[in-house]
């Protein structure tokens, strides 16, 4: 065990953890931030998706000691009342069917529009690939991060 | 109007539901309130059934009976409640109904049962409190009733026009007898069915607050992550767990051996530690000798090879029988000949199979999420030595479902821990468990034969299913009875009006667990249905679509395998809207093809499929766009059906495109999304939905969306020159443009 410093949706935390723990555990398991989902453990879809540093992350498979001392975003932390342009444009097109890998997608969403504001469509297409939706929804999804994508740009 | 007879059978269970001294608020259908000899101030609320509860403040709480996994049974239901108690669907809180509030059974949730199953229940559920409000608010202004008006959550006097709230009345309503009948409103006179309504926990999943049972934590709670045998039907040898449990935060390593009928859970052996991270590393630590028993050579593909062989033989089992196929004879000009063949699947929900249990001094505990809640309870009260009145259960939301959360096999392992522990343990799956030891949609085939004359008449329907049944795992092989898998169209419930037909089934063991995917049978045997009447229209030169049409004008409606009528006119007219927004007799540019499919639900519900594809090279291609239909009767939240057929949609471009699970050695290959690949976000093409406007009591929409995507691409592909007749396709070398 060993104690890593990080900070996540704005508040500087010491955990202390196995230094192999993933983010996801430590969000879930030891802040208990269960918002960012267990989906593969092995980055194949995306559930786990936080922002590190403002770069879309999959937290699964993120040893806490390689992100010690970084800005963590999980789903809790992207705005304070629910009213992210993101989560805005998501509720607009009422797009969850279960909702599990939404914050996912939308911390996936996030992490791209911080590096692009203006992304091309196979950049969103790149992006928004990595996280599985089992229930379909990626027809509502392509809607709200275009709805999302015109918004951030005001 | 329609009036109805209130039945105390109707409400059961409502004395289970105790809270204590807010017990005093309740009336039970068929009994008088037992708060008229109390005080006012005594009463807390009004809950004339399990259904719903005003409270004097003015708060609605609706409870949901069946469990929401996505389909949205936690708006519709309640808005079909909210209708006819005329309550603002706005204020209305939305709560899971706890399990045992309801009769045994009806807490599941399967076969996209909920709302026509739920339909004439929740409408009186709402009926008999509006017609206590009005009552109560007459009885308060010594008035007629027929003077008083349920209005947006009042009671209205419409000559004086005063008002009082629901809230106002709950504690007058509470001690008035509950009505013997009541009316139900004209379909027409709906003001909030049919409009679009947003889920309730809507906010809640978009910020990470909605709960799925992965996300509960119960004080104390430890974690479990379990290795199990490779092969089902296998033990334990021997363990050594001695660098598992040197694994910081690991607590203890448990065994346990495998069930057999219904669940079939495997022989484990369970990490317990202080979280996952520590039980997910004190897994791979643990040196497990197992005996895989005697069936540990089985394989896909050998299984594939005898369905081939078999399906040409005497079928085990004659299904069903109209005519005598075999006293006709026709050239081989006049007739077809073909076969079709489909994979296991895995449900592969995004939240991974997972559950609590704690189970102290006999009595135990469980939280999670389950679409069977009552056989769990029961089978878990075999299976685990305890008292079924001694076992509680906490239902949560889950993170998709499809089926796989009506098997429970994980339930009975976190009791098996449990039972070892004095402490509450969550066992969690992860991805590689979830799509090893899932209880797969059974691999299946079909042997296909048609035959007509001269003028083009279809007269001679043949078709042999062959498939590894779900009910010899979940029942046991019995001695001398054969099931069979052909409910969808391959049985009694075949739609189109053909003079001979004989449908047939064999079974053939594998020793994997199967179970229900979404879609269930109609998914296997329409594939095959849906490509062969295509290929016998293409055959005889026919338009396809024209010729399903025909066939269906000469089916008179019929029973369901489930009761109720099945209206082949219902599927006409599926099949036409889909025609006509797909632009079937349009002029198309050059490579564009279109390919159709249709079918029929058991839960009263007609689909179809209409996709338009470009064809990019000889086993190339690109979907254009896809047309979803549904005639599902009276549409509860159009929004919420929109999206339960786009994901349908998906869920059945998968199976088409991609999805498969393959065995070797009795072991599943796949155990990760790299190897059982799901659609992603690249590869959806425009999906277009649209629903038959009707006034027909309700069916379902959970499953219907899914069966006709693979007829109607192979369809489309066959149009194109194309003919795949096994899925995945990508199998047989078919690529696609995203």
């Amino acid at each position: 065990m060993a104690t890593f410093s990080i900070t996540v949706n704005g508040v500087q935390h010491n955990v202390e953890a196995e230094p192999d723990m993933p983010l996801l555990w430590v969000l879930r398991d030891i802040l208990n931030l269960t918002g960012t989902k267990f989906g593969c453990g092995v980055a194949s879809c995306g559930a786990c998706t936080v922002l590190a540093d403002g770069h879309a992350v999959k937290s699964c498979v993120l040893p806490i000691q390689s992100v010690e001392n970084q800005k963590i975003t999980t789903i809790e932390g992207l705005s304070a009342d629910g009213n992210h342009p993101i989560q805005v444009a998501w509720e607009t097109i009422a797009v969850p069917q279960c909702g599990y890998c939404q914050s996912g997608q939308m911390l996936t969403l996030a992490g791209l529009l911080n590096q692009k504001p203006s992304p091309t469509e196979d950049e969103l297409e790149a992006a928004m690939s990595q996280v599985l939706c089992r229930c379909g929804t990626y027809q509502r999804i392509r809607q709200a991060a275009l709805l999302a994508t015109k918004k951030s740009k005001l | 109007m329609t009036k109805v007879a209130i039945h105390r059978r109707d409400f059961l269970k409502i004395s289970s539901w105790s809270t204590g001294g807010l017990m005093l608020g309740f009336t039970v259908p068929g009994f008088s309130a037992i708060a008229t000899t109390l005080p006012f101030s005594e009463c807390d609320f009004f809950q004339p059934n399990a259904f719903l509860r005003i409270d004097k403040d003015g708060t609605i709480t609706i409870f949901v009976g069946k469990q929401e996994m996505g389909q949205g049974v936690n708006t519709s239901l309640p808005m079909i409640v909210a209708e006819e108690l005329e309550a603002d669907f706005q204020k209305i809180k939305v709560e899971i109904a706890p399990f045992g509030t309801l009769a045994e059974g009806a807490h599941d949730t399967g076969g996209s049962m909920s709302v026509t199953g739920s339909w004439d229940e929740l409408r009186k559920a709402g009926a008999v409190a509006k017609n206590m409000l009005v009552n109560a608010a007459a009885k308060r202004w010594n008035v007629n009733p027929g003077l008083c008006k349920a209005e947006n959550g009042t009671i209205v006097h419409s000559t004086s026009g005063t008002s009082l709230t629901y809230g106002q009345l709950a504690c007058d309503a509470a001690s008035l007898p509950v009505p013997t009948e009541v009316t139900l409103k004209n379909v027409r006179d709906f003001k909030l069915i049919g409009k679009e309504q947003r889920k309730k926990n809507l906010k809640d999943i978009l910020s990470g607050k909605n709960l799925y049972g992965i996300d509960v934590k119960i004080p104390g709670m430890l974690h479990a992550v379990v290795a199990r045998c490779p092969v089902l039907g296998g033990d334990i040898l021997s363990v050594d767990d001695t660098a598992a449990k040197l694994v910081p935060g690991v607590v203890t390593v448990v065994q346990y051996s495998g069930t057999g009928t219904p669940m079939n859970v495997r022989a484990g052996v369970a990490v317990v530690a202080t979280n996952v991270w520590a039980a997910m590393k004190g897994r791979r630590a643990l040196k497990i000798t197992w005996n895989e028993g005697p069936q540990n050579q089985e394989s896909t593909d050998l299984l594939f090879q005898t369905f081939k062989t078999r399906a040409k033989e005497t079928p085990a089992k004659i299904v069903h029988t109209a005519g005598d196929v075999d006293a006709v004879k026709t050239s081989k000009s006049l007739s077809l000949e073909a076969e079709y063949a489909a994979p296991f699947l895995a449900h592969a929900t995004m939240e991974p199979m997972n559950f609590i249990a704690e189970v102290k001094d006999g009595k135990c505990e469980l939280w999670g999420g389950l679409q069977l809640p009552d056989w769990t309870v029961n089978d878990i009260s075999q299976k685990c030595g305890l008292k079924k009145e001694n076992i509680k259960v906490n239902l949560t939301a889950m993170g998709g479902g499809f089926g796989r959360r009506l098997q429970f096999d994980f339930a009975i392992e976190a009791v098996k821990i449990a039972q070892q522990l004095n402490k509450p343990v969550q066992v969690i799956w992860d991805r590689a468990d979830d799509l090893k030891y899932d209880n797969y949609r059974p691999a299946n085939y079909h042997h296909l034969k048609a035959k007509w004359d001269k003028s083009g008449k279809l007269l001679t329907w043949e078709h042999h299913v062959l498939s590894t049944p779900i009910e010899w795992m979940t029942s046991g092989k019995k001695e001398g009875e054969i099931p069979s898998e052909n409910v969808g169209g391959a049985g009694k419930d075949f739609w189109y009006g053909i003079p001979n037909v004989k449908t047939a089934y064999t079974p053939l063991d594998f020793n994997i667990q199967r179970g229900w995917l979404r879609g269930v049978e109609p998914v296997q045997n329409v594939f095959a249905i849906e490509c062969f009447i295509d290929e016998v229209a293409r055959k005889m030169k026919k338009d396809p679509l024209q010729m399903r049409l025909d066939l269906l004008k000469g089916r008179q409606p019929f029973e369901g395998i489930w009761g109720g009528t099945v209206a082949p006119e219902r599927l006409a007219g599926a099949l036409e809207l889909a025609a006509e927004k797909i632009g079937w007799k349009n002029k198309r540019p050059k490579n564009r093809f279109l390919g159709i499919a249709g079918h029929m639900f058991f839960c009263d519900s007609y689909a179809a499929h209409a996709i338009e594809i470009e064809k990019l090279g000889p086993k190339k291609f690109k979907i254009v766009r896809i047309v979803s239909t549904i005639d599902c009767g009276v549409v509860i939240n159009p929004d919420g059906l929109v999206n339960q057929m786009e994901g349908g949609t998906v869920f059945g471009l998968g199976q088409a495109l991609k999805n498969e699970i393959t065995v070797k050695d009795s072991k599943v290959e796949q155990d990760s999304f790299f190897t059982y690949e799901l659609i992603r976000f690249n590869e959806v093409p425009p999906i277009e939905v649209y629903a038959v406007k009707s006034e027909a009591r309700p069916g379902g929409a959970g499953e219907v969306g899914v069966a006709t995507v693979s007829p109607a691409l192979c369809n489309a592909l066959a149009a194109a020159g194309m003919r795949p007749r096994e899925l995945p396709i990508k199998n047989a070398g078919y690529v696609w443009e995203t």
